[in-house]
C-alpha cells in the first residue's frame, strides 16, 4: 500500500497510531535482501497485542537473522475494517504496510479462545483462504502457537502448522527447512511432509479423527506410517542461552501493558490444578541473577521506558528477588524507574519487598487468593491461607493503600454456596482489618475490588474432566454475590458467563467445533472477547446449524479412560499425575510446591532428563 | 536548576499520534538521550515538561514548542543532538534555548498560531472571487460559529463569534481547484480557534466551494507578544 492511500485511511479511523508503525526499535530491512518474510499477527488489535511479551521476543529473535524479516500484523478496529473493505484493501503489516498475503509465513498466536474468530476475518481481510486445503501455492502458509495451541483441534482446518511448546529454536528450524524447499520449487504439501517430523511441529491435515455413536473420540492417527504418532512441545532448556531481546518496540499509544518486560523464569513450581500455564509451561527454569540485570539495563536504556516489569508466572518465587529488586531500585531509582512485580503472593517477604519498590513509584496492589474458603483453596491446591491474606492487607493498608483488588474464580469444582459466602466473608473480613489500622497510619477511601471469573476447565490440567458451571449456574452465583458484596467499600465486577462459556466449548473442542467456529464468523462474529461485540444469540444459532451441541464439551464430566481430543500433544506431565491430582483435588488433600520436593509429574523423565 | 525551551516539528506520520502520545514519547526520547531529567515529587513521579499547546490529531507542525527542567546545565547542540537521536522519522528538534529563571512557561504565553490549510475545491472558481468572498468574511463585526463542547464539565455546544480571534485570513495560493490558505488565529488560555472551524465557517457563509473532507492543515508557528508586537517564543 503506498503512502497517501494508507494516509487517506488513517484520516478516517479513530486511532490512527494503531496502524502507522515506525515505532522506535521498531525493523526495517531491504526487501530485496530478504529471503523469508515472515509475519507475527496477533488476533486482536494493536493494544492488546504489543503487551504480549512473546511477540517482542519471536519478532526480535527472527529480525535477527539477516535473511528473514519479520513483521507485524495484528486485528484492525471495525473502523479500518470497514475503510479496507469498501475499498477492496487487503490487510496491512505494520513494518512495510505490505498485503499480508505476500508473506510466506504468517505466524498467529494463540493466547485467548475467543480471538479464534479474528484470526479468521484477518485472513479474510488478507485475501487468504480461510481454511488449509483451500490455499495454493502463492498463498502463505499459516502457523499457530502459544498456549491455546495445547488444544490444537477447534483449529485444525484453518492452519497448516503448529508450533507446540516454545519456540524460539523451532521457529528457526522450520524457516531453514522451508528455504530448502523455496529451491526445489515443489508442491505446498511437500513442504509440511519436510517438517512433520521437526520436534514440536504438528501438521493437522496429516491425522485423522474418529469419533463413535454417542460422538465420543475414539482414534486419532496419523494417515501416514511416518508421521509421529504423538507430538511433543518443546521446550528451552537454558534461558541464559536463549535469545532474548535487548531492544523492544516502544508503542507510540498506550497499550495495555506499556513498560519494559523481563523474562525471570519460566514454569511454576506452585500445581494449582485449575492453572493451564503451571502445568504446560514445566519445568521450572530460572534466567541467573546476572543476564536479568543485564537485560534489564539494556531495556531500560534503549526504550526510555518508566516501569519494568519482572515476568512469570509467580514472580514472588524467583530465588534471588530481593537481591534482584534492590539492585534495580540501587541502578535506576534515581531515574524514577519503577518495578513491577505481577502475580505477587501473599506473604510477608512480597510486602517487604513492595516496600523498597514503593519508594520509587507507586502500584496498584492484586492479590488472587482465587476461592473463598479454606475448603475449597485446598481443593485448587492453592497454598494460601486467610491469615496470609488479613495479615497481608494489613500490612498494606498500614503502608498507605487504600484500594485493594482481590481476584476470585467461580464455578470451580465441588463449589457450593458456602465458598461463594466465603468470598463475601473475606471482603468484609478486610474492610474490618482497614478499620482496625490505626487512622494515622492508613490513607482515606477504602476501596475493596472484588472481581470473579468464571473457571474454564483446560487441557491438560487436573481438572480436564470436569464438567463446566452452566451460563445458568454462573449467572445465579453472580447474582448472589452481588446481593452478598452490596458495599460502599466495595465494588464488585465479574466476567459475562456467556464468554467464559464459549471459551470453554473451544478449550476442550475437538475438530468439529471448527465447523461452528467458521459458521459463527460467517455469520458476523469477531471481537468475541469484547463484550461489546459477542454475540451469545449468534453463537448458539452456528452451532446448532452445524447440528453441534456445545454442552458435549462443556457440561460432560468425562471418564478417566475418554480419549481426549488433546491426547496426542505430550506434555511431558503424565496422565497419571493430572489423574492423581484430579483425585486429591476431591478429596481436598494438598500437593507441595515442587521445589521442596518433587512430586512426580513426570516432566523430569521424557522430555529433559535428570533433575528439574 | 535549567530550563530549556525547543522548538520541533511533528509531520509525517507523526502528525497521527495523539497530544497524550506525544507526551509519553517525549519523556522516553529524553530517557534514552539521558538527559538529567527534573522528575516530580510524589506517588507517580513524571519527568517536569510542559507543552506549548495541544495539536488535533491529523494536523501536522514545524513550529511545536516544550520547555523542559534539566538538573546539570548542558550543551545545548548536544541537547539538540542527543535527542534528535532518538526522535522518530517526522519528529526533529530545530531550535532550542535556555530559559531565564522567572520567565513564564512555554504554555502561559502563548497567544496566537499561524496555518496554512490546504482545502480541494468542489468546483473551479476565479481566484478574483476568492479574495473578494475572503475580505467579505473579514469586513463582518460578527462570525457565529459552533464551538465544540469540550469534553470535561458536560459542556453544551455554543455558538460563537469567531471574527476576535482571526487575526489574518488570506489565500496563499491557488491552482488546480485547491487552494491554500494562510491563518493566524489565537491560541492558548485567552482565547482559542482551530481552523476546521474557520474553514466550516468560511465554506459555509462566504459561499466558497471547500471540499471539507479533504482539508489538511499545517502550523507553522506559534506566537506570543510583547508590546502589542508578535514574536515567535524563542526569539
Amino acid at each position: 500500500m503506498n503512502k497517501s492511500v494508507l494516509e487517506e485511511l488513517l484520516y478516517k479511523v479513530e486511532k490512527p497510531s494503531r496502524y502507522i508503525g515506525k515505532e522506535i526499535n521498531s525493523v526495517s530491512k531491504n526487501l530485496d535482501k530478504i529471503a523469508v518474510r515472515f509475519g507475527f499477527a496477533f488476533p486482536d488489535i494493536y493494544e492488546v497485542g504489543m503487551s504480549h511479551l512473546g511477540m517482542h521476543i519471536l519478532y526480535n529473535l527472527l529480525n535477527q537473522q539477516e535473511d528473514i524479516y519479520c513483521e507485524r500484523i495484528f486485528a484492525p478496529w471495525t473502523d479500518m475494517e470497514e475503510q479496507l473493505r469498501s475499498q477492496h484493501l487487503p490487510l496491512f503489516t505494520l513494518e512495510t504496510h505490505s498485503a499480508v498475503k505476500d508473506l510466506d509465513f504468517i505466524g498467529f498466536t494463540l493466547q485467548y479462545e475467543l480471538s479464534y474468530t479474528n484470526i479468521i476475518n484477518m485472513l479474510d481481510m488478507g485475501q487468504i483462504p480461510i481454511r488449509s486445503k483451500d490455499r495454493r501455492e502463492a498463498d502463505p502458509f499459516i502457523i499457530a502457537g502459544g498456549p491455546c495451541a495445547y488444544n490444537p483441534e477447534p483449529l485444525a482446518e484453518i492452519a497448516d502448522i503448529f508450533v507446540i511448546g516454545e519456540a524460539e529454536e523451532v521457529i528457526l528450524e522450520i524457516v531453514e527447512a522451508y528455504k530448502q524447499w523455496k529451491l526445489e520449487n515443489k508442491e505446498r504439501s511437500s513442504f509440511l511432509e519436510r517438517i512433520v517430523n521437526i520436534p514440536g511441529v504438528y501438521i493437522p491435515v496429516f491425522y485423522q479423527a474418529l469419533y463413535d455413536k454417542t460422538g465420543k473420540l475414539t482414534e486419532f492417527l496419523p494417515i501416514q506410517e511416518e508421521y509421529p504418532k504423538e507430538i511433543t512441545k518443546r521446550i528451552i532448556e537454558n534461558l541464559d542461552e536463549v535469545y532474548y531481546p535487548e531492544r523492544v518496540i516502544v508503542p507510540f499509544m498506550d497499550i495495555v501493558h506499556d513498560r519494559a518486560m523481563v523474562e525471570v523464569f519460566r514454569g511454576c513450581t506452585r500445581g494449582c490444578r485449575f492453572c493451564q500455564a503451571g502445568m504446560i509451561y514445566r519445568p521450572l527454569r530460572e534466567r541467573s541473577i546476572d543476564k536479568v540485570k543485564s537485560i534489564a539495563h539494556e531495556l531500560i536504556k534503549s526504550t526510555g521506558y518508566e516501569e519494568l516489569s519482572l515476568a512469570s508466572l509467580s514472580t514472588s518465587d524467583y530465588s534471588e528477588l530481593e537481591v534482584l529488586v534492590k539492585h534495580l531500585i540501587q541502578q535506576h531509582g534515581e531515574e524514577k524507574v519503577g518495578i513491577s512485580l505481577p502475580s505477587l503472593r501473599l506473604d510477608s517477604f512480597s510486602m517487604e519487598l513492595l516496600e523498597e519498590i514503593q519508594k520509587v513509584r507507586k502500584t496498584g496492589l492484586t492479590f488472587a487468593p482465587e476461592a473463598g474458603t479454606q475448603r475449597l483453596r485446598d481443593v485448587i491446591n492453592k497454598g494460601v491461607t486467610e491469615e496470609d491474606l488479613l495479615g497481608t492487607v494489613e500490612k498494606a493498608f498500614s503502608m498507605g493503600w487504600s484500594n485493594i483488588k482481590l481476584y476470585f474464580m467461580i464455578g470451580l469444582p465441588t463449589e457450593t454456596y458456602e465458598d461463594l459466602d466465603g468470598i463475601a466473608d473475606l471482603a468484609h473480613r478486610v474492610i474490618d482489618t482497614y478499620y482496625k489500622v490505626p487512622k494515622e497510619k492508613r490513607n482515606k477511601g477504602l476501596t475493596v475490588s472484588i472481581s470473579t471469573s468464571s473457571f474454564v476447565p483446560k487441557a491438560f490440567t487436573p481438572f480436564q474432566w470436569e464438567a463446566q458451571n452452566t451460563v445458568e449456574d454462573i449467572k445465579a452465583k453472580q447474582n448472589y454475590l452481588k446481593n452478598k458484596l452490596r458495599h460502599k467499600n466495595i465494588k464488585y465486577s465479574y466476567h459475562q458467563a456467556e464468554t467464559s462459556y464459549m471459551e470453554g466449548v473451544f478449550a476442550r473442542g475437538d475438530r468439529r467445533v471448527g465447523q461452528a467456529l467458521i459458521k459463527a464468523w460467517e455469520m458476523g462474529c469477531k471481537f468475541d472477547g469484547w463484550n461489546d461485540f459477542f454475540n451469545y444469540d449468534l453463537w448458539m444459532r452456528a452451532f446448532e446449524e452445524c447440528g453441534i451441541d456445545p454442552n458435549f464439551y462443556t457440561a460432560r464430566t468425562r471418564e478417566y479412560d475418554e480419549r481426549l481430543p488433546w491426547d496426542h500433544i505430550q506434555t511431558g506431565i503424565r496422565k497419571q499425575f493430572l489423574i492423581n491430582e484430579s483425585e486429591k483435588a476431591k478429596a481436598g488433600i494438598l500437593t507441595q510446591d515442587c521445589r521442596l520436593n518433587c512430586t512426580g509429574c513426570g516432566i523430569n523423565q521424557g522430555l529433559i532428563g535428570g533433575v528439574c | 536548576m535549567y530550563r530549556i525551551r525547543a522548538r520541533y516539528t511533528k509531520t509525517d506520520m507523526m502528525k497521527f499520534i495523539s497530544h497524550l502520545d506525544l507526551v509519553r514519547l517525549m519523556q522516553r526520547a529524553f530517557r534514552r538521550a539521558e538527559i538529567p531529567l527534573v522528575f516530580s515529587k510524589g506517588f507517580n513521579p513524571h519527568p517536569k515538561l510542559t507543552f506549548a499547546t495541544a495539536l488535533s490529531v491529523g494536523v501536522s507542525s514545524e513550529g511545536e514548542y516544550l520547555d523542559v527542567e534539566i538538573k546539570d546545565f548542558i550543551d545545548l547542540d548536544h541537547f539538540k543532538a542527543r535527542v534528535n537521536q532518538e526522535l522518530p522519522d517526522g519528529m526533529r528538534i530545530l531550535q532550542c534555548k535556555y530559559l531565564e529563571q522567572k520567565s513564564e512557561s512555554i504554555m502561559a504565553i502563548i497567544e496566537y498560531s499561524s496555518y496554512l490549510v490546504h482545502v480541494k475545491l468542489e468546483k473551479e472558481v476565479p481566484e478574483k472571487l476568492i479574495t473578494e468572498h475572503i475580505n467579505h468574511f473579514l469586513s463582518q463585526k460578527e462570525i457565529l460559529a459552533h464551538k465544540k463542547p469540550g469534553k470535561r464539565n458536560n459542556e453544551k455546544e455554543k455558538e460563537i463569534n469567531i471574527r476576535t480571534y482571526i487575526n489574518q485570513l488570506e489565500l496563499f495560493s491557488h491552482e488546480n481547484n485547491e487552494v491554500m490558505l494562510k491563518m493566524i488565529l489565537a491560541t492558548g488560555s485567552r482565547g482559542n480557534l482551530k481552523p476546521e472551524v474557520v474553514i466550516q465557517a468560511l465554506a459555509r457563509q462566504a459561499q466558497i466551494p471547500l471540499d471539507l473532507e479533504k482539508s489538511r492543515i499545517h502550523r507553522l508557528e506559534l506566537y506570543t507578544t510583547e508590546n502589542g508586537k508578535m514574536m515567535t517564543p524563542i526569539s
